[in-house]
């Protein structure tokens, strides 16, 4: 079943006379693997950003879940499409991970009992126990980048999206992020790897988009 | 023909000076004009951004309420016993517009010169180099900072909140919960350029050569000489009739 779909999507950003995203077609299924690969500039970020209603398109529309993306609030889209961007350190709204955790539930009106219980497994679960009493600004990159996944994790979204996951990261935060994917993609949530880097998406697997220049050139 | 920075930081300088001075709308009126003539002058495009124009909408509601509560004058609008509005109240309203729109003005006609022109002028005018430096990159590091604030209400809004319900109830909870990321990641940001500029020999020495020259040239003096005859006509003929 399709979940986000694009239809003729056109993308010029105000500054550029140059199209970021031409033409675009592209569907995507209920709990899909998805890599979106490309060069630097080739338009997967401002993709991503279009999908999220950050940036809305000249041309074309977007559905999610069957419906006009402009008819959803951000919070609703939040609800459905969780978001990790590429600096992790812009998303961490808490100076304690657990509270890291437990910050969306609680927007969501979610009670104590089951803000707790929901913040304990989720950080069992991703191994990030022994730092619920951390400040997350103090913590490595890939830690903050995994305490940002399953804040957002938390929340229970259908699709994940990740912007340049392994910007940051060496080879063995790497392996872990890959497990962890792999991990939250075999429990039904759909999950769009954006990256250029090969290798990491060579071992992601999934359904590859390749962009240039805005278009998507394989899929 | 190259007019040198300083000559239009001068009139800059004179059209803010004699905005903050003067209270009387026809002097500010006219003032305003003729700024606007500098600039049609020198080629500067009267363009406002969308930035801009929600400030100077935000300015003309902050005017207006003020104006709201300036009671002496012939009363314009009267609710029950109350004067919402009266012609002193206006007055004072349009005044505080024209003082805005003539320092926006000013600052149009310097925006539009180039950074390291603007460095050179005020190093030569033997302002301390790190000073001019250090504003410079503040302005330079605006619109950035802009995009960074979209970003966070961004994914702080993607996390849950929804800040057109929330502001009532829970407004410094969601405030505290924006700052952290953008007090974090300007503080990263600040930390990085401190390293890169001292990697770059940023004060090593005591003085600092610059390559690019600016020099005044007789345009220069002559736009100069008569900018201040017209500012000392215009005081004159002011003080006159107002």
């Amino acid at each position: 079943m399709s979940y986000i779909v694009l239809e003729n999507v056109d993308y010029t950003y105000p500054d550029r006379t140059e199209p970021a995203v031409r033409s675009l077609n592209l569907v995507l299924k209920k709990g899909e693997k998805i890599a979106l690969t490309g060069l630097n500039g080739s338009g997967k970020s401002t993709l991503a950003k279009i999908m999220l209603g950050f940036l809305k398109p000249q041309r074309g529309r977007v559905l999610l879940d069957g419906c006009p993306l402009d008819r959803y609030t951000l919070p609703e889209i939040g609800a459905r499409l969780g978001f990790v961007s590429q600096d992790p350190g812009q998303m961490i709204f808490n100076l304690k991970v657990s509270n890291e955790i437990a910050f969306g539930l609680k927007w969501q009106g979610k009670s104590r009992e089951e803000t707790d219980e929901l913040t304990g497994r989720y950080l069992r679960r991703f191994d990030l126990w022994h730092l619920r009493d951390e400040n997350p600004f103090n913590l490595s990159e890939g830690q903050k980048q995994m305490v940002v996944i399953c804040a957002i994790l938390a929340l229970a979204p259908d699709f994940l999206i990740l912007d340049e996951p392994t910007k940051n990261i060496d080879t063995s935060r790497k392996r872990d992020l890959l497990k962890a994917l792999r991990y939250i993609c075999n429990q039904g949530t759909g999950i769009i790897v954006v990256s250029h880097d090969r290798e990491f998406v060579a071992s992601w697997g999934g359904r590859n988009i390749q962009l240039t220049n805005g278009e998507v050139v394989a899929r | 023909m190259k007019i040198d920075v300083r000559t239009k930081m001068l009139i800059a300088a004179i059209f803010s000076l004699l905005a903050l001075i003067y209270h009387q709308v026809p002097i500010l009126a006219s003032l305003l004009l003729l700024n606007i003539l500098v600039l049609v002058l020198f080629r500067v495009p009267l363009k406002v951004g969308g930035g801009l124009k929600t400030l100077l909408m935000m300015y003309g509601t902050l005017t207006f309420l003020q104006s709201l509560f300036v009671k002496s004058g012939e009363p314009l609008l009267i609710v029950g016993n109350m004067y919402l509005l009266t012609t002193d109240g206006l007055y004072y309203g349009i005044s505080v517009i024209l003082r805005f729109a003539i320092l926006l003005m000013s600052g149009l006609l310097l925006m539009r010169c180039p950074v390291n022109d603007l460095l050179v002028a005020l190093a030569k005018m033997k302002l301390p180099y790190e000073i001019v430096f250090m504003v410079l990159l503040g302005i330079r590091f605006m619109p950035m900072m802009a995009g960074e604030i979209q970003t966070t209400l961004n994914h702080v809004q993607l996390r849950g909140v929804n800040l057109r319900k929330v502001y009532k109830k829970k407004v410094i909870r969601v405030y505290l919960s924006i700052l952290l990321p953008l007090v974090y990641s300007i503080w990263q940001k600040a930390e990085k350029l401190t390293i890169l500029l001292e990697l770059r020999g940023f004060r090593r020495y005591e003085t600092r050569e610059y390559y690019r020259e600016i020099a005044m040239g007789k345009a220069d003096y002559l736009i100069m000489g008569l900018t201040i005859c017209l500012t000392v006509s215009f005081v004159y003929i002011s003080k006159m009739y107002w």
